[in-house]
């Protein structure tokens, strides 16, 4: 027998599942990713390494700035380029907004519902009005950040090898560290909201970030390892157009919870404050903590935000790129986005184009993950409740890896 | 009380920008609500009820026959449908990527099966009539705002008609080809996203897809004089819709 997940509600992209029942035991589950194919490896073969990001860009809406901002750092690793520190500090920016925008996305109006019973939040604000607001307003202000180190809300194009179209002024930088102090109050408050989740789905054994918090140059492990993603193995599936990811041939965990869990010791302090107080609960490892997980990081978002503005307030802003000599060379960008690891590949010729490209995806990292999680609460549950519970369940158990199904489906080295 | 319009949000595939655009109306969202209850949004809610519906938006590509059956399925049921997003309006980045299905499926997955449907990635407008097209990559939340409303109350939309140009001279934006030399394809490219790239002093890569009646060949030279060869312009133009030079 077969119980059909249909399409997973509440997440970004088009994904279902298959749970396959033998003589009354769950013996299989697949996760079926069947967004179409988009082809993004192929896309950027042959184009002029300036244009790249802001095609990349578009792999995914939600954290399009991860996507350009790891794009920009392969190309400048390829041609020895280095940035000074206010234009790491700006992209650090960029995408702590980008974290505030899409966690607050999942937490708020994708997640909640869950724990409150509703099946949307437009739904949820008619009684938890007050909650749904608190998230719209640290969306919007992410989303803030967002548009001014990108250029727009989504898909901006104002990041680029060597630095920015346009840097941001005293006033947007004092809006930034003045906004983000106050909204920090919301964001304990959704902490506390999460650390009520039931664990769900399976303990993760492994755990995968990249060296620093939100960028760095090669990835780490929890058992201590440093390698680079090429240790990854990728392998394709008959019934998926995303390819599943194993570490030393097994299944890892990439994102919030990992991040958490491997760079704990980087937070700002309050986050550090709420990281000792669930530590219990976030070490079990449990797949749905990332939820909470997510939280925190929020917190430690909006903290951050404040030091990188009053930094940037008090050295000055300079607003001059690094000019780039092109040559033939390769490079590879670690970028922590927000739902985990995300690498951009790239060889480029002596004229600038893009000879190779690969990018793999948090959601292609963790799709093992998922089907394992997907298995283990499925055998939990089998039998247990209705079926309509059942699969509610099952998707609770997905939507709390903040998958992003378009992301997933172009996960390929060429 | 007035009754509500009943409104779906079908995604095919694509970055998912054009759905989550919506969500980014933040307050206003809930003004679109005084006006129209929505029955499915796969990205947003659980609740999928099945009715007739008075507006569909679609977005994305048609690029498996999932997003084709979804797509006449929208289409048969409402009597009003608009195609989101560049995406759905031209197609966007993964319709312009050369090659067969085939060849391409081979070079990205290792084999040339196909379990899982692809098509060739198309615009929604290939396939079925639609009521309004509105592009961008994504589309200007502002326009769509103003496009719910005006259906609502009855007034049938208007398209813009011009070039993102004139929206930089309306804003007094300093020309990126002008005075940086920097190659831009505002001139031949639907305005109506207000032209927030040349404000960041960067060129428009033409994300709102071609301006019927603009004049190419003319641009075409212009962008030669910067130094670029043909094949680079071709793909340029190329990027967002199959744009032939
Ligand atoms: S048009 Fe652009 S923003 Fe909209 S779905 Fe397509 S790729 Fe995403
Ligand atoms: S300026 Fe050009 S690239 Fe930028 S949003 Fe407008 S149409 Fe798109």
């Amino acid at each position: 027998m077969i119980i059909e997940i249909g399409e997973f509600t509440r997440v970004e992209g088009n994904g279902r599942a298959e749970v396959i029942v033998e003589d009354g035991e769950v013996r299989k589950v697949k996760l079926k990713i069947i967004e179409g194919p988009r082809f993004f490896e192929l896309l950027t073969l042959g184009r002029h390494f300036y244009d790249v990001p802001d095609l990349e860009a578009r792999i995914c809406a939600i954290c399009y700035l991860a996507h350009s901002t790891a794009s920009v750092m392969a190309i400048e690793r390829a041609f020895d380029v280095e940035v000074p520190e206010e234009i790491q500090l700006l992209r650090e920016l960029g995408l702590l907004g980008e974290f505030l925008e899409s966690h607050a996305l999942h937490l708020y109006l994708l997640a909640m519902p869950d724990l409150f019973g509703y099946p949307d939040a437009i739904r949820m604000a008619t009684r938890h009005g007050e909650l749904v607001r608190e998230g719209l307003a640290i969306k919007a202000f992410g989303n803030y950040i967002r548009e001014l180190i990108g250029g727009r809300e989504i898909h901006g194009i104002n990041v680029k090898p060597g630095g920015f179209g346009r840097y941001p002024s005293v006033r947007e930088l004092e809006t930034i560290e003045r906004r983000s102090e106050s909204l920090i109050r919301f964001a304990r408050r959704a902490a506390s909201t999460f650390a009520s989740q039931e664990p769900m789905g399976a303990k993760a054994e492994l755990f995968v970030a990249t060296d620093g918090y939100l960028f760095g140059d090669e990835l780490v492990a929890s058992d201590g390892e440093r390698f680079h993603y090429t240790e990854i193995e990728e392998h394709s599936l008959e019934y998926s157009f995303a390819k599943q990811s194993l570490y030393r041939g097994k299944p890892f965990f990439v994102g919030a919870l990992a991040r958490l869990i491997i760079k704990g010791d980087q937070l700002t302090p309050i986050a550090r404050k709420l990281l000792e107080e669930h530590w219990e609960k976030l070490s079990t490892g449990y797949v749905t903590y990332n939820n909470l997980a997510q939280a925190i990081e929020l917190v430690y978002a909006l903290e951050r935000v404040a030091e990188i503005a009053r930094t940037l307030l008090d050295r000055g802003i300079q607003g001059e790129n690094v000019p780039i000599e092109v040559r033939e060379g390769e490079g590879i960008g670690y970028v922590e986005a927000p739902r985990g690891v995300l690498v951009h590949h790239y060889r480029i010729d002596s004229g600038g184009r893009v000879t190779f490209s690969n990018i793999i995806t948090p959601t292609a990292f963790n799709h093992a993950m998922i089907e394992l999680s997907l298995f283990e609460e499925a055998k939990r549950r089998y039998g247990e409740l209705p079926e309509m519970e059942f699969v509610q369940r099952l998707e609770e158990v997905v939507r709390a890896f903040d998958p992003c199904i378009s992301c997933s489906v172009h996960v390929v080295r060429l | 009380m007035m009754e509500k319009l009943r409104l779906g949000v079908f995604e095919l595939t694509d970055c998912g920008g054009c759905a989550l655009n919506l969500l980014f109306l933040y307050e206003k969202f809930f003004d679109v609500l005084e006006f129209y209850e929505i029955t499915e949004f796969h990205m947003a809610t659980s609740i999928k009820e099945k009715g007739p519906l008075d507006i569909a938006l679609v977005t994305g590509t048609v690029s498996t026959q999932r997003d084709l059956d979804l797509l006449r399925e929208a289409r048969n049921r409402a009597k009003y449908l608009i195609a989101l997003g560049t995406c759905a309006t031209h197609g966007s980045l993964q319709a312009s990527v050369e090659g067969r299905i085939r060849d391409r499926l081979e070079r990205v997955y290792g084999t040339r099966a196909n379990p899982m449907k692809a098509l060739e990635s198309k615009p929604v407008t290939d396939y079925v009539p639609v009521d309004y097209a509105l592009p961008g990559c994504p589309y200007d939340k502002e326009e769509l705002f103003q496009v719910l409303m005006e259906i609502a109350k009855g007034v049938e939309p208007v398209r813009k008609d011009y070039p993102v140009c004139l929206e930089c001279k309306l804003n007094e934006y300093e020309c990126v080809f002008l005075k940086r030399n920097i190659p831009c394809l505002g001139p031949v490219t639907y305005g109506g996203c207000n032209a927030p790239c040349v404000r960041s002093g960067l060129g428009c890569i033409g994300c709102r897809g071609p301006l019927p009646g603009a004049n190419l060949p003319g641009h075409v030279e212009v962008l030669r004089s910067l130094g670029l060869d043909d094949e680079e312009i071709a793909r340029k133009l190329r990027t967002f819709a199959r744009w032939e030079p």
